[in-house]
């Protein structure tokens, strides 16, 4: 058993305090036009969500982040922190994850401290970073020494279980549908880490039109319990 | 030097009231026919012609313009692009617009319309100064097929990326390959078959202003899914789903004719085209 694995189930803890619980990233916009609202319906919308936007999005910027770090090409890490961020077109969306990017960056800084982490931070105080959720996690593992495929199956697993947390309280689902959901995702998690192994860099931010434009409608949602 | 099947350059300047070409050179299957001027506010206009009819496997064209400061034009295209059965090599459209301070480019080609086993990559770099706009708006159907089945394209990949002094503001990345996922499903298409896209970037965009261009829109949206949301700077972007041309043709000219006339005191533009 190697030191990262207690590291590591402490930053997919959902009681980290990254805020990831009042975002739902389309899926509320969803629930309300009647389109999820069971397990059965939830299971498909996450399995696109997994497939789209983490593969291509956060999941391919995990695997960038730890090829940046191995070439010590820091310059690339920026690069991607800002390419990811305007990339997200819908607003809600986007500054969510600023903000769950920022306390993760607060979070890193406090608990694994490195030169690294503190130059992202002050980047953000600046203005000139934004700070990514994926990108946070990915230089905290990285730092830890976790093998690339397991930090970004981690990443993935921690994303998919915070959306399992949010969809029982908002569709609402049982708890055992919950984690059941949850179960069952942990081989299609593999498929996806596979996937992003094989990825060119040019497929980085595709997005799937439905989701991005359910994201977008979220803003003139009425009643909501969800940022996004 | 690359080989272009068509390249396309063209360099605009204002004189006096009145944008007019600087430079204009193109070769192989890319070209354009003298200016028009719609109405008598100086704004140029180009109708991009593919005398080729379509693109096939291999293509690779490149469209580069430069709006020199104050220089206002509209570029369009004669008729719908279409990317016909392509076995091997993607077909290639990279284009890149530089706008200069104050200048202005509505850009409005007609739709994509991509055959069976098409493959298809579009890559746009936009490089704006400060004080500059751009209205950049396209149209993606589901394309033909012999058999009058949609979808049958092997992909469309489409990217724009919005530099404004230098600095990335927006990076749009579509991909549809319907073989891969299930376009009709939650997330993709869902049941639509046409995707409508706009992209505003101008200073004066403004939460408020967005939400002006939602009400003149709302009373439209009827049978379609619109999502409309600022950019990280300066801008907004739209995007529809709808189930025809027309009907996206026409919501983006809501959109179109608003902006005219708020900022530009123009009337909607007309392009004469059949």
């Amino acid at each position: 058993m190697t030191n990262y694995f207690l590291s590591l189930l402490q930053l997919c803890d959902s009681n980290l305090p990254t805020g990831g619980f009042s975002h739902s990233f389309g899926l509320e916009t969803y629930i309300q036009e009647n389109k999820v609202q069971d397990k059965a319906s939830f299971a498909k919308w996450l399995r696109m969500y997994l497939d789209e936007q983490l593969v291509y999005s956060d999941g391919l910027a995990c695997r960038l982040v730890y090829e940046a770090l191995e070439n010590n090409d820091l310059a690339k890490l920026w690069e991607l922190d800002r390419r990811i961020t305007v990339q997200n077109l819908p607003r809600e969306t986007r500054e969510g994850t600023n903000k769950i990017g920022e306390r993760m960056l607060t979070i890193g800084v406090d608990l694994y401290a490195s030169p690294l982490l503190q130059t992202y931070k002050r980047r953000v105080l600046e203005s000139v970073s934004f700070a990514h959720p994926a990108i946070v996690f990915s230089i905290i593992a990285f730092q830890l020494e976790v093998p690339q495929k397991l930090g970004i199956s981690a990443y993935l697993y921690s994303s998919i279980s915070g959306l399992v947390q949010n969809a029982v309280r908002g569709i609402p689902l049982g708890q055992t549908a919950g984690q059941q959901v949850l179960r069952e995702f942990q081989s299609y998690i593999q498929e996806a880490v596979d996937k992003i192994e094989n990825l060119a860099e040019e497929d980085f931010g595709a997005v799937a039109p439905g989701l991005e434009i359910a994201q977008m409608k979220h803003e003139r949602v009425n009643i909501r319990i969800f940022m996004s | 030097m690359e080989k272009w099947t068509g390249i396309l350059q063209l360099v605009m300047e204002k004189k006096k009231e009145k944008t007019v070409t600087k430079t204009v050179y193109f070769q192989g299957a890319l070209k354009v026919l003298r200016p028009n001027y719609l109405d008598n506010s100086g704004q140029a206009c180009f109708f991009i012609i593919n005398p080729g009819g379509g693109y096939v496997g291999g293509d690779r064209y490149r469209i580069e313009v430069t709006l020199e400061e104050q220089a206002e034009l509209i570029l369009t295209t004669q008729s719908a692009t279409k990317v016909y059965r392509t076995p091997k090599t993607p077909v290639l459209q990279e284009t890149e617009f530089i706008l200069k301070k104050g200048s202005v480019l509505e850009y409005i080609p007609d739709p994509l319309i991509a055959y069976r086993n098409a493959k298809y990559n579009q890559n746009t770099v936009i490089r704006m100064e400060k004080g500059s706009t751009l209205l950049y708006t396209d149209i993606l159907t589901p394309g033909w097929s012999p058999d009058g089945e949609w979808f049958k394209y092997d992909h469309l990949r489409l990217k724009n990326e919005i530099y404004l002094e230098e600095q990335l503001i927006a990076f749009d990345h579509l991909k549809l390959q319907p073989s891969d996922s299930q376009v009709d499903e939650i997330g993709f298409m869902e049941n639509y078959t046409h995707l409508g896209s706009m992209i505003v970037v101008d200073e004066r965009c403004s939460t408020s202003f967005l939400n002006q261009l939602y009400e003149e829109l709302e009373s439209h949206i009827i049978d379609c899914k619109i999502g409309v949301s600022m950019l990280y700077e300066s801008g907004f972007t739209i995007r529809i789903l709808a189930s025809s041309t027309q009907q996206i043709e026409k919501l983006l000219a809501v959109c179109t004719s608003f902006i005219r006339r708020e900022w530009f005191t123009k009337k909607p533009m007309l392009l004469r085209k059949y």
